[in-house]
């Protein structure tokens, strides 16, 4: 059963990396997006970029330049357009709250890596003490600066979340409902 | 077809979801509060170092429920104290078998909330005794994060049965958790008698250094008709060790004098007059 457990969590894993890419701003400064839709929409994290204009590099090794083109900087969100780009939407899971307890997994670049996964459970959802009102996916999962704007994904390689920042410990991720509701004020 | 790695995820899902009606939160504390799970009907057993008052105790349930408990009982030596909460309409907690816990096995530890991390058991040993004189029936380290209301919540397994209540106040090294087979032990005695049995020899002391290698307990007072008193105990009678055990702080000798040596004669080797000399005292229990 560990064998067929590994091999679910690599192709769950290969499957979002392909809809995963790395975020750089100037020199240094290196987050993490995902590609929302097939129209070249990119979400990440509004604290990932402060500027303009960005790179944006595939998994694949492709590198982009995009343009932001929406900042929340309230709920911490920012959409990046990227022209001609033929990647795979990321695959989401729409409508169910992750349930405490489920396996999550994030991809992102901390530490200089590049696509680093990371492992770990649904601690919590809903809101955080001295964050104010807003529901965040709280996940026992060890992230590090490099994940901000990344997936945080269901045992299937589905969106469930935007990694934001960590509190106390814990990842803390935009809910995909809120990440849609972003989205959707623009894209129409 | 659900993927085996989606099987094990729902499964765990629900495992924390089925101990987790189980749990409450204990507001016990100022600010913050900690866990607590439903043991015995209508009895919540939570640690003891997280209870900073006796007075409006209460507990939440899960489903948002505030209930008034009462302090049925502590005991610092595990940590370990229980509430009275009577209406409390939750599940209690079903115990796992503690023999049959392995290294490696995963578990997740749960918490008010309900909250959850995941990990293994990390260490497994025999029965223990803590630093504040409590005996544990077997040590379990797990590898789990600790967050946020750990203590006197539960450590399951994966099949959502309670292996122990988690402690962060036993260890500086991280958190601990307590066999069920210790609390349901300890829960007991403490709704029977309010208290656990400690030995106990009546007498009031310091410790002394007496050379760079030697160190002992200095008595200060002996109670009248106490059991020291009785053995012929003096005021100025230093204590090196209790059987095999050296005496270097009062903590040693607390730590010595388990419940097992009451109504029990056991060898103190003193000095006195600058002489050694042994001295039988029959452990009493601590009043």
């Amino acid at each position: 059963m560990i064998g067929s457990l590994a091999a679910d969590l690599a192709m769950a894993a290969e499957r979002l990396a392909r809809s995963t890419v790395k975020i750089r701003e100037g020199r240094n400064g290196i987050g993490t997006g995902v590609i929302w839709n097939a129209g070249g929409l990119v979400i990440t994290n509004a604290h990932v970029v402060s500027g303009r204009s960005v790179t944006v590099e595939t998994a694949d090794g492709r590198t982009f330049a995009a343009h932001v083109k929406v900042r929340d900087s309230a709920r911490d969100l920012a959409a990046l357009v990227i022209e001609r780009l033929d990647l795979p939407a990321v695959p989401m899971r729409p409508g169910v709250i992750p349930r405490t307890g489920e396996l999550v997994f994030a991809l992102g670049n901390p530490f200089g890596l590049t696509g680093a996964l990371a492992t770990g459970i649904v601690h919590k959802v809903g809101p955080v003490e001295d964050l104010g009102t807003a529901s965040w996916i709280q996940a026992d999962i060890r992230l590090a600066p490099g994940n901000s704007g990344g997936p945080l994904a269901d045992a299937q390689g589905r969106l469930v979340g935007i990694n934001s920042m960590i509190a106390r410990g814990l990842g803390l991720a935009v809910p995909l409902a809120a990440v849609a509701e972003f989205a959707a004020r623009f894209s129409g | 077809m659900a993927s085996t790695l989606e099987t094990f995820s729902n499964d765990l899902a629900s495992a924390v979801e089925a101990a987790g009606r189980s749990i409450v939160a204990v507001n016990g504390r100022p600010r913050t509060p900690s866990s607590g799970i439903h043991w015995r009907a209508g009895i919540i057993v939570t640690t003891n170092h997280t209870l900073q008052h006796e007075d409006d105790i209460t507990v939440t349930t899960l489903a948002g429920e505030t209930l008034p408990a009462t302090v049925a009982g502590r005991d610092p030596g595990t940590d370990i104290a229980i509430l009275k909460v009577p209406g409390l309409q939750i599940p209690v907690s079903e115990p796992a078998d503690a023999a049959s816990v392995k290294v490696g096995h995963i578990v997740l530890a749960i918490g008010r909330g309900i909250t959850a991390s995941l990990g293994a058991v990390s260490s497994l040993s025999g029965a223990w005794r803590t630093w504040r004189g409590g005996s544990i029936d077997s040590f379990i380290r797990p590898d789990v994060g600790i967050y946020t209301g750990f203590s006197g919540g539960a450590l399951i397994d994966a099949a959502g049965k309670v292996i122990g209540l988690n402690t962060s106040g036993l260890s500086r090294g991280g958190g601990l958790t307590l066999p069920s087979s210790t609390v349901s032990r300890v829960c007991d005695e403490l709704l029977q008698r309010g208290r656990i049995a400690r030995g106990y020899l009546g007498i009031g002391m310091q410790p002394v250094r007496l050379s760079a290698s030697i160190s002992g307990l200095i008595v200060l007072s002996v109670e009248p008709d106490g059991p020291a008193h009785k053995a012929g105990l003096l005021v100025g009678d230093i204590l090196i060790a209790l059987e095999v055990t050296p005496l270097h702080d009062t903590g040693d000798l607390q730590t010595a004098l388990s419940a097992d040596l009451i109504g029990k004669a056991v060898m103190l080797h003193i000095i006195r007059g600058g002489q050694t000399a042994d001295i039988s005292v029959t452990v009493g229990e601590r009043p």
